[in-house]
């Protein structure tokens, strides 16, 4: 009797220990059958995991004798657990549902029924995608409630109302976006913060570009108003430079996955430079329909002023840009052509009806001025160096002028002109048509005069030159060619084949007598 | 004071039924150089940051930390000095809750340049907005170039709070972000900040647990308090 109890006793133990490691507790049961109400809990959480340890554990039963006992549990605890993942899901969309407000605060169950979840792939997708279909809606209505309604004391005023400023316009709205994609990115870290599956960055980014793909249509329809009520070339260029900064910004929250906003800012970010080098372009043509003749200063053209003003603030803002280095040297190229070409051919035709000097010192002026205008600005290296070039063309124009200038007004220029064309079968020079020396003598009295007061003898136009630099430059090198013209003179007298009597009396100063003096 | 760092996203803090009951939106404004991403890591990481490139546009960092019993969470943007990137920040000024406005005490110029920030944020923010001027680089005390008093008294001819704080040794960093936070806690609960008002800067969520939610003891305090 005291045996058999004793059997009795032992089996029932082992039988309670059976119970104990191979089957759930009837709370254990409810926890994960609940009902539909029933709120998931840690607990539950709990029970799972216990439902999947006995799935596992009774395997050791299959080695054994007692294999079909532990068909039969496998089977129920597989039977269980899809219940229980069911109701989960169930649960966790419902939650997902409810999170449709503009804050978003993740609780720590979702997180832990994500974590459950992702042993359940299709399951985890689902949810994800209901999460990110809520999140989208509740991003739509901020972003149309910060547009249109701002806060409710009227602070901070909606977005629209500051839609006559477009760049502020814009970048509110572009801000705005940014920093609740980060917040977005913020709650699905939040979600799959406990998820242990490859992959889960790519789940987010992917669910982010899910989540702003709604604002897309809102934000383009604005951004486009704005672009397409052309602002002016200046307003354009920066909206372009501020979209590139955002496309590079937001790009850094949800990555290079092809989410549509992305595709939205980079679309206007092309729309915006392509009516920006449109408005530029028009711009530039209407400077070729009106060609104006050059201002009685010989100075810069209000067209040019107008267009180099115009420049300036391109490139200024282009400095000032947000956009990385290498990106705004690309654009720069484009944004010198499509103007600086159009302005020189415009100045050359309002030069082409004027004489040689007028039409040198007006090209002087206009080239020195877009200089000058470059000359503050980052890669204009190769453009101010053509400049440079053509500068110098003009200036040799305007040093040979002023040369001839004081040679004909010392009355050099016939003498200079006849001993330039002297062949010795001509005879001696003295010999030729007012070559003689009483002849040299009274032009040597007006050079005489020149070279005491070598600044009267100016040609008007060099007065109006902007450089004072070049107009220094001018005088010295034509003073030099003046000096050079006298030199091949004096030796051309003093030749005793020439047959000048008392050749000293007639130039009576040395070559270098006259370049010290002009010096 | 003590306070830690955030801890890393872990199931120990999965158990209240929130993690937190408002979000704050913070932004540091302030010139080039003065330390302000630097204080916002000395924040968030608990560690100086030597070398800190110059911010492109604009960062951002959160935190949770403690105010009254009331776990609230920091988002705070960390905006770019250079002026080239004005227009851009510009834009975060909308609706934040709390601005940090900081100077570098031993360069003059910085402090100097402080009523044109000063004008952005008030005309930028909401008249509740709580603005903070922080001296960072405290800790260059022979090099200083800005008397504490003189930027207290500005401090209170403009209704700022004011602290000098060193990014590099963390000293008053804490207080900086928690005595702004402690005056805009002050200012929901006697009602001059209306948080229904969408973009006040600040978010609240119910603190009672709904249907649904996880109801089981709360953790010790693991954030920063303000205390």
């Amino acid at each position: 009797m005291f045996y058999y109890s004793q059997r009795l006793e032992m089996k029932a133990q082992v039988a309670d220990a059976f119970i104990a490691k191979f089957q759930l507790t009837p709370d254990e049961m409810n926890l994960l059958r609940g009902t539909k109400d029933e709120p998931i809990t840690e607990d539950f959480f709990k029970a799972l995991g216990r439902v999947k340890q006995i799935h596992d554990d009774v395997k050791i039963l299959l080695r054994t004798n007692q294999q079909r006992a532990g068909l039969e549990i496998m089977e129920q605890m597989a039977l269980l657990q899809e219940t229980s993942y069911e109701r989960l899901y169930r649960w966790t969309q419902n939650e997902c549902r409810t999170l449709t407000q503009e804050s978003c605060d993740i609780s720590p169950v979702l997180a832990q029924a994500m974590e459950a979840l992702q042993d359940r792939p299709v399951l985890y997708k689902y949810t994800l995608d209901e999460f990110g279909t809520a999140r989208r809606s509740a991003v739509v209505r901020g972003f149309i409630d910060a547009l249109t309604r701002g806060g409710l004391g009227g602070t901070p005023r909606p977005i629209e109302m500051h839609s006559h400023d477009p760049l502020r316009y814009v970048g509110d709205m572009l801000a705005w976006l940014h920093q609740a994609t980060a917040s977005e990115k913020e709650h699905l870290e939040a979600m799959l913060k406990l998820v242990t599956i490859q992959g889960v960055e790519e789940n987010i980014q992917e669910v982010v570009g899910h989540i702003t793909e709604g604002v897309c249509r809102p934000l383009k329809v604005r951004i486009e108003q704005v672009i397409v009520a052309e602002p002016g070339a200046v307003l354009l260029y920066k909206i372009s430079n501020l979209l590139k900064f955002y496309h590079h910004t937001i790009s850094g929250i949800v990555g290079n996955s092809a989410a549509t906003l992305l595709t939205t800012i980079e679309e206007m970010h092309l729309l915006s430079k392509k009516i920006f080098f449109n408005s530029l372009s028009l711009h530039a043509s209407k400077l070729m329909d009106k060609v104006e003749l050059p201002p009685p200063d010989l100075g810069p053209s209000s067209a040019l002023n107008q267009t180099l003003n115009l420049l300036r603030e391109v490139l200024a803002s282009h400095d000032s840009s947000v956009v990385p280095l290498d990106a705004r040297q690309a654009d720069f190229v484009q944004v010198l052509s499509c103007v600086l070409d159009p302005l020189l051919q415009m100045c050359t035709m309002s030069a082409s009806n004027l004489g040689t000097a007028d039409m040198a010192t007006f090209m002087v002026n206009s080239l020195y001025m877009m200089k000058t205008t470059l000359a503050l600005f980052e890669f204009t290296d190769k453009r101010l160096e053509m400049l440079q070039f053509q500068i110098e063309a003009h200036l040799d124009t305007l040093i040979n002028e002023q040369a001839s200038y004081v040679l004909t007004r010392a009355g050099l220029s016939y003498i200079y002109n006849s001993v330039q064309q002297h062949k010795p079968e001509q005879g001696p020079l003295s010999n030729l048509p007012s070559m003689d020396s009483v002849s040299l003598k009274v032009a040597m009295a007006q050079f005489d005069r020149y070279l005491s007061a070598p600044d009267s003898l100016l040609m008007s136009q060099l007065n109006f030159l902007l450089s004072a630099t070049v107009k220094e430059q001018i005088i010295k090198q034509s003073t030099e060619l003046v000096c050079r013209a006298y030199s091949e003179l004096y030796a051309a007298v003093m030749d005793p084949s020439n047959e000048y009597k008392d050749p000293e009396t007639i130039l009576h100063r040395s070559p270098h007598q006259v370049q010290a003096l002009l010096s | 004071m003590h306070s830690h760092p955030l801890p890393e996203p872990s199931a120990t803090m999965a158990t209240a039924p929130y993690n937190y009951s408002y979000i704050f939106k913070y932004i540091i404004i302030g010139d080039m150089g003065v330390g302000k991403s630097c204080l916002l890591h000395q924040f968030t990481e608990k560690k100086f940051m030597a070398d800190c490139p110059h911010t492109i546009g604009v960062e951002f960092g959160t935190r949770i930390i403690e105010v009254s019993g009331q776990k609230i969470k920091l988002q705070i943007w960390d905006t770019a000095g250079q002026e080239r990137f004005r227009a851009v920040t510009r834009s975060y000024y909308r609706g934040a809750a709390g601005a940090l406005m900081v100077y570098d005490i031993t360069r003059r110029s910085t402090y100097n340049h402080l009523s044109s920030w000063l004008t952005d944020a008030r005309n930028l923010t909401n008249p509740n907005t709580v603005i903070i001027l922080i001296g960072n680089k405290a800790d260059l005390e022979a090099q200083r170039d800005v008397t504490y008093e003189e930027a207290k008294q500005f401090a209170e001819e403009n209704g700022l709070l004011f602290l000098e704080a060193s990014a590099k040794t963390g000293e008053n960093v804490e207080d900086a972000f928690l005595e702004a936070a402690k005056k805009i806690y002050q200012n929901i609960q006697d009602g001059s900040l209306d948080l229904n008002a969408a973009e006040s800067g600040v978010q609240h969520k119910p603190s009672a647990p709904q249907g649904g939610r996880l109801t089981s003891e709360p953790q010790p305090q693991r954030e920063g308090c303000g205390c």
